[in-house]
């Protein structure tokens, strides 16, 4: 298992966990959480799948050999479960104090008793116990191959928070660049955005844009995905690009070959946006990646995002991007700009553009079940253009849209103020993040209700849902 | 082949017992699939055929359809083709093409063994 340990968990199931923890009584409970997998070359993140609250006095009682514990019948209830769902185990209990906290010597001597078993029970887990204050976290995991304390916990909700063990230290003074962003949230706000990594997928109008403000805004580490190049026809739009990236000289020659290759030769969008965002800040590590989500190689690199911006629109992308935020408890956003033409007459209909959080948890903006991934669009995408000819489909990819970068503007400026506000602190954490629609023409926003599908395999506690399964689920991914 | 890909050929297996289910593997997860002998209703000439279609990588998420019948397939009284039938093409061969699109498919629910059901229902009511 790769070092540091973190564990995530929806604000939903977090403040479930923190009522029974901490219901005013000063006394301790107990749980039992689940958990996915994830791990990276980078660490490994334990992803909270289901909250079992374990009932004072029935599942959680007086010990001979500590304060109290979890029935043997509740625990191989819930290892049980997790061995035949292919989840993670942890025993949870809270300990009094705010800030830090750690398990007592009863509480390790009583892992090193029970661990060894419920690590076979559970088909080699990993398993273990957490201990709570009401503003700290510690972990002691267990695998087959050795065992590791817990970083952090990270509570995915309108405000992402971290609690870890004890307080950490004072971040360093930001860089004094950044001294306007620090008047507004601090030295530590600014090392939060620092330390994320956030994925864009799609770098053309919409996602350039995106790509600009988070390089400005002094975010780490970014993960750009698109498989196409710049176009003459994006230049208007695409922040930073030049007529060189878009090889004009070439294009627009009168000759059909040299049109072809000036197209060939033009550079591809994530390149353009590389260099944007390394003039905005140097430090910043970027992996531009040529190539399609849709692909898990590529999808892959996402699963240990901290937030992940869907700019581009097919049903395919919309599939992927929300399997990793459910699959791998990654909060996103999917944006967009529609402007309809009536074909026949060039009449122009009612222009919105729209700004759609998908937060991990039943009611969080789950695309599939606000029916935005058209299963027959799915269908359609995947066939190969010439199966697409043979069927008589349009191609709707190919017929160019109208777009304007100022449209786009207010769907990823949206965006990416919900992304800062929830990354330094400034939404409160019951802030409702509904589904935002502009009506450009009727200077009009109206807020979309959350749907919620009771079988949805994304967002659902379904046995065939991947909510928060992380490795241990399958990406829709060809 | 995708394990889901692989679960919708067993089912329909299972839904068909007595049919001969052809499969052939795409090199994205998905395959073509095609069910022999049919019964389609005493309305066309002949009355069975094989009907195929493509499960893509991404089904059970994505829609199956269309659907696809032997070439040779007619409205018993002559008439020609109506709304949702036509004349196409289908892994490199001519085919009658029926254009099923489920508006209410769902993933948890829906398998491509229940959709052909349902393409069938609908080619005997025609």
């Amino acid at each position: 298992m790769k070092y540091p340990v973190s564990l995530r968990i929806t604000q939903p199931l977090y403040n479930q966990l923190y009522q029974h923890l901490f219901p005013g009584d000063g006394d301790e409970h107990g749980a039992v959480l689940t958990a996915g997998i994830v791990e990276t070359s980078k660490g490994t993140r334990l992803l909270v799948r289901d909250v079992f609250l374990a009932k004072d006095g029935v599942d959680y009682v007086p010990s001979t050999r500590g304060y109290r514990a979890l029935i043997a019948q509740f625990v191989a209830d819930k290892s049980h479960y997790c061995a035949t769902q292919n989840l993670c185990y942890f025993a949870v209990h809270c300990h009094g104090g705010q800030d830090q906290v750690a398990f007592s010597a009863d509480d390790l001597a009583s892992h090193e008793r029970g661990y060894p078993a419920l690590l076979d029970i559970t088909k080699g887990g990993p398993i273990g116990a957490l201990v709570f204050a009401k503003n700290a976290v510690a972990g002691d995991i267990w695998t087959s191959e050795g065992r590791y304390p817990l970083n952090n916990m990270v509570i995915i909700g309108s405000q992402i928070r971290s609690f870890y063990p004890s307080p950490k230290p004072r971040p360093r003074t930001a860089d004094p660049k950044y001294d306007r962003h620090a008047r507004m949230f601090g030295d530590v706000g600014q090392e939060v955005l620092s330390n994320l990594k956030v994925g864009i997928i799609g770098l053309g109008g919409a996602g350039s844009l995106i790509n600009e403000w988070l390089s400005q805004l002094g975010v780490g580490h970014i993960v750009a995905i698109d498989f196409d190049r710049v176009e003459i026809t994006n230049r208007p739009r695409i922040v930073g690009s030049t007529r060189w990236d878009a090889m004009e000289w070439l294009v627009r020659q009168p000759f059909p070959w040299v049109q072809r290759l000036g197209k060939k030769l033009a550079k591809h969008k994530v390149y353009v946006a590389q260099r944007v965002a390394k003039r905005a800040n140097g430090d910043i590590q970027y992996d531009a990646i040529v190539g399609s989500i849709v692909d898990e190689s590529v999808a892959k690199k996402l699963i240990d995002a901290d937030f992940i911006f869907l700019a581009a629109d097919t049903a395919q992308s919309r599939l992927v991007f929300n399997a990793l935020a459910y699959q791998y408890l990654i909060p996103g956003v999917q944006v967009g700009v529609k402007v309809p033409v009536d074909q026949k007459t060039g009449t122009i209909g009612d222009i919105f553009s729209a700004t759609r959080h998908v937060h991990p948890f039943a009611g969080g903006g789950c695309l599939n079940c606000h029916e935005l991934i058209s299963p027959s669009r799915l269908q359609e995408e995947a066939l190969s253009l010439e199966e697409r000819k043979e069927q008589q489909y349009i191609n709707y990819e190919d017929i160019p849209q109208p777009s304007v970068i100022t449209l786009n503007v207010m769907a990823t400026g949206q965006a990416v103020n919900d992304f800062l506000m929830m990354f330094i602190g400034l939404f409160e954490p019951d802030q409702l993040l509904y589904h935002q629609m502009n009506k450009v023409r009727q200077r009009q926003s109206d807020l979309v209700e959350p749907m919620i599908q009771a079988d949805c395999l994304h967002c659902s506690s379904h046995e065939r849902s991947n909510r928060a399964k992380g490795d241990r689920g399958s990406l829709p991914c060809l | 082949m995708k394990p889901d890909v692989e679960n919708a050929i067993a089912e329909l297996k299972a839904a068909f017992p007595r049919h001969q289910v052809e499969v052939t593997p795409d090199a994205r997860g998905g395959a073509s699939v095609i069910v022999h002998g049919l019964s389609i209703g005493q309305q066309y000439s002949p009355s069975t055929s094989w009907v195929g279609f493509t499960l893509v990588g991404q089904y059970p998420h994505a829609d199956v359809y269309p659907h696809f019948m032997d070439e040779g397939v007619r409205f018993a009284n002559g008439e020609g083709w109506k709304a949702g039938l036509s004349v196409g093409k289908w892994a490199g061969r001519s085919a009658i093409q029926i254009s099923r699109r489920s508006k209410r498919w769902n993933p948890a629910v829906d398998t491509a063994a229940t959709k052909l059901v349902k393409v069938l229902e609908w080619l005997r009511s025609q």
